[in-house]
């Protein structure tokens, strides 16, 4: 029973970083087609922010420090994210395939940048000293940083829905994921909600970057690859475009992952590709995808 | 006086030539019926003209040029369109639906709710769970929301039971009277019913433009048209 | 569309080598180490073609195509040192399973189109890279890597002074990889491979079975794939779980990409330069670091990715059509100039 709480809170944790990853991936893919390569990149510019935040301007591992270098990364990671789609992306206009490709140069270049910089050893985050801390729920011990990836994860869930349901860009973008061209034969200039959900989706990848430091222990510029991959699978199994899609997949991999890993380590990995092949089989949309491509 | 007017307007779609030299001019408060039979190109020229498909030739709304804008800004100097196959958002709420057509600061919902009462009761419902003929109701809701110069209204009727057609037909008359509107339309009775002025197409051009009451005339509907002048 | 003139550079390029074939003990390809990196390159060359099957022929986007390669070496290296079998027969055997790997993963695959497609062959993709680098049964000496035991190589492979051996293995493969994709995509199947990928509607109204040409398609790609698998084994000596990656098929679409789809000697064109630029890019860090070039540039410099990454973008936002289009426009506007000019005279 202990080891059912720790892994189930544990693999929620993990999902919480998962759904940071995904959701923007799934919003960006829902509203303008394109499958971001570039999005692990988001993830790695955020903690490379973070990381400078937290050492060059803040020298101390406080809460506060921690929380504020966060936020920073999401929005460099943000900004970076937006840069990429004024400079490239949209002058790609509607070509999907070269879109794609694009942002797979992208990933390349900036791996290589940062690799050639910091090159690709891990470097120490420094975190508040009570992540280490556990509390005990039952009798099983829980490491407390886990919390605060499923709070932070809530967050942007609050966000994001709030964004989505409660503001004009929002209800834009709710349209568009579902009818693009319609929405511009409204008379809106679709343009701007792009660059709100690449603001919006690097800002989560870059907070996601941050904590993922945080998890891992320090930052490198390999990160990026497996976590996209993550990301994909993630935004595929829960339906491209729905955030709520999205955060019920990455709770259901993140559970997932740890208990297989915990019954047969090293096997986490596999069930979950095993299950998104499964997914994509019966349901091509995903579990919460419209029906329609 | 006119408001819209195309000159020799031409689209290729993948390769084959759809629109081959669409010139017309369409007047001022008064219904313009489009006709044709099936792929001569109607739709096709609404579509041209909201810059939807890429055209050559010449476009303009109220002397000004509008081609080879982009859409939303065509739309914004002042068109209201309903495309074939309605285009509803079906995730969207019926009030999300209409809200995100806002583009006036004082959009007009008295009149939609006036001609469609049904939507008002039915503001929180998801639009993908609305019958045809309600999800037509929000199409053109949608275009008459904002003042414009001009609507452009594709086939509104299409795969309506009958009474549906009625009452689609009935509100359009009512709005009629008061704007300038562009009507693809296969339903004669409602053509009839509605326009002052009638375009009929085929093989991507205009083959004759007049009066509605041309259309009494079975020879002439069916050399136009085709027999019966009826098609689905 | 396709004729005999798009094989023209290429044919000529093979002539040019073999040309200088015999010369291979004269300068720098003397060189064993010259004549590895050309090896390798070759068959680089010869993946990127399959690869330009699937995408550029048939419109399909897999993430997963990297892992037939892997399973060619694999497969062959298990069954020769573990079934003590000796080379040829271990990878026929290994190529055979292969096809029908390719066949099965295929055809659950093909059910979806499109990102799902996409996505699928990506998750089979990395299955099989998970299986290999996890070492799952303890065939694949996992992350390490698994090398060939030599005992049961022919010598004429083995050795520094028969590199040269390596060398002519790599461009049989290239050339039979090509030739084969020629056959394939002039061929009435190749053809439907194509009339699918431009409107898969319109070709499933002729009432062709879009699944079975997609499937022969996937299965002819991977089934080379694991041929050029099989000679990388014997030319790198080992396997290693990183040819089965994502990132090994997103390197294969980027030599694609550079070279420029569907004319086939592109995609070989563009695999060998990519190749032969990850291996030689590395150079630039000394030259950099010889020449006091500032470390913010030198250091993505040296990382080969940078400049090939770059270069990527820039076909893709400028060139589209990669080494191959640019050649053909050039050529084009080369040969219109010829004409206005004979018009004129």
């Amino acid at each position: 029973m202990d080891t059912f709480v720790l892994i189930s809170i544990t693999g929620v944790g993990l999902g919480a970083l998962y759904f940071l990853v995904a959701s923007g991936l799934s919003l960006i893919y829902g509203l303008m087609g394109v499958l971001n390569f570039a999005h692990g990149t988001f993830l790695v510019v955020g903690a490379f922010v973070g990381l400078w935040m937290s050492t060059q301007v803040f020298h101390t591992n406080s809460t506060f420090a921690f929380i504020v270098s966060m936020i920073v990364g999401g929005i460099g990671a943000g900004i970076f994210a937006l840069i990429m789609e004024q400079l490239l992306i949209t002058r790609l206009y509607n070509r999907h395939i070269d879109q794609a490709l694009v942002t797979v140069g992208v990933a390349l270049v900036v791996g290589a940048v940062l690799g050639g910089w910091f090159t690709n050893d891990l470097r120490l985050l420094p975190t508040p000293p009570w992540f280490i801390n556990t509390v005990t729920i039952g009798k099983a011990f829980i490491p407390v940083d886990r919390f605060l990836y499923i709070l932070t994860a809530l967050a942007l869930l609050g966000i994001f829905v709030g964004i989505l349901k409660f503001t004009r860009i929002g209800l834009i973008i709710r349209a568009g994921v579902e009818n693009r061209t319609m929405v511009t034969a409204l008379g809106i200039n679709v343009k701007r909600a792009f660059s709100a959900v690449f603001f919006l989706g690097g800002f989560a990848a870059g907070v996601g970057g941050v904590l993922i430091a945080a998890y891992q222990g320090g930052v490198t510029p390999l990160m990026a690859g497996s976590w996209l991959i993550y990301g994909f699978i993630v935004v595929v199994i829960g339906g491209m475009g729905s955030i709520g899609g999205s955060a019920v997949a990455a709770l259901l991999i993140g559970i997932t992952k740890q208990f297989v890993n915990y019954y047969i380590p090293g096997l986490g990995d596999f069930v979950v590709v095993i299950l998104l092949v499964a997914v994509l089989l019966v349901r091509p949309q995903g579990l919460f995808g419209k029906v329609s491509a | 006086m006119s408001v819209l007017s195309l000159k020799d307007v031409h689209v290729y779609i993948q390769g084959s030539h759809v629109l081959r030299g669409v010139t017309f001019e369409i007047p001022s408060n008064k219904v313009t019926a489009l006709l044709g039979r099936n792929g001569v190109g109607k739709s096709t020229t609404l579509k041209a003209i909201m810059g939807l498909r890429q055209s050559t030739g010449e476009i303009t709304l109220d002397g000004k040029s509008i081609h080879g804008k982009p859409t939303y800004q065509i739309v914004r100097t002042g068109i209201g369109y309903v495309p074939e196959d309605r285009e509803i958002f079906s995730m969207l709420s019926v009030k999300d639906n209409l809200n995100i057509a806002v583009r006036d600061s004082e959009p007009n919902f008295d009149l939609v709710y006036s001609l469609f009462p049904e939507l008002k009761t039915r503001t929180a419902q998801r639009a993908g769970t609305l019958s045809g003929g309600q999800q037509q109701m929000v199409a053109i809701s949608r275009a008459l929301l904002n003042r414009n110069q001009i609507l452009l209204i594709d086939e509104p009727t299409k795969g309506l039971a009958p009474k549906l057609v009625t009452e689609v037909a009935e509100s359009l008359a009512r709005v009629a009277g008061e704007s300038t509107m562009l009507l693809v339309e296969q339903n004669l009775a409602l053509v009839k019913r509605v326009a002052e002025h009638i375009l009929i197409m085929d093989q991507g051009k205009i083959i004759f433009q007049g009066e509605p009451s041309h259309l009494e005339d079975a020879d002439f509907v069916h050399s136009m048209l085709g027999v019966g002048g009826r098609h689905n | 569309m396709l004729r005999w003139k798009y094989s023209r550079p290429l044919l000529g390029l093979l002539i040019l080598i073999t040309a200088i074939g015999p010369a291979i003990h004269l300068g720098f390809l003397a060189e064993p180490g010259m004549q590895q990196t050309l090896a390798v390159a070759f068959l680089y060359g010869a993946l990127a073609l399959t690869y330009d099957l699937l995408f550029g022929f048939t419109g399909l986007l897999s993430f997963g195509h990297a892992v037939f390669f892997a399973s060619g070496m694999y497969l062959t290296a298990i069954f020769v040192n573990s079934a003590h079998m000796s080379l040829f027969p271990a990878a026929a055997i290994a190529i055979f399973i292969t096809s029908l790997l390719a066949t099965a993963v295929g055809a659950a695959s093909l059910r979806t189109t499109g990102i799902t497609f996409a996505m699928v062959t990506l998750a089979f993709g990395e299955a099989g890279h998970i299986i290999i680098s996890r070492n799952f049964g303890n065939f694949t000496n996992g992350e390490n890597g698994l090398a060939l035991n030599a005992d049961r190589v022919p010598s004429f492979f083995l050795g520094v002074a028969n590199t040269r051996y390596l060398f002519w293995l790599a461009l049989s493969v290239l050339a039979i990889t090509y030739f084969a994709i020629w056959w394939v995509t002039q061929s009435s199947a190749g053809k439907v491979f194509q009339a699918l990928r431009d409107n898969e509607v319109r070709a499933s109204v002729l009432g062709l079975n879009p699944f079975v040409y997609k499937l022969l398609a996937f299965m002819i790609a991977g089934t080379l794939a694991s041929i050029v698998g099989c000679a990388m084994l014997v030319i790198s000596g080992s396997a290693s779980p990183r040819f089965a990656s994502a990132e090994t098929t997103i390197a294969l679409l980027l030599m694609v990409i550079l070279g420029g789809a569907v004319t086939r000697w592109g995609a070989v064109i563009g695999g060998i330069l990519y190749s032969l630029a990850s291996t030689r890019l590395q150079d630039f860090s000394k030259i950099a670091t010889q020449h006091h070039i500032p470390k913010v540039l030198s250091g993505p410099l040296s990382e080969p990715a940078f400049t090939l990454g770059l270069i990527f973008i820039l076909i893709v936002m400028f060139a589209p059509g990669g080494l191959s289009g640019a050649y053909y426009r050039l050529r084009q506007s080369y040969f219109a100039k010829k004409s206005r000019k004979a018009e004129t005279e």
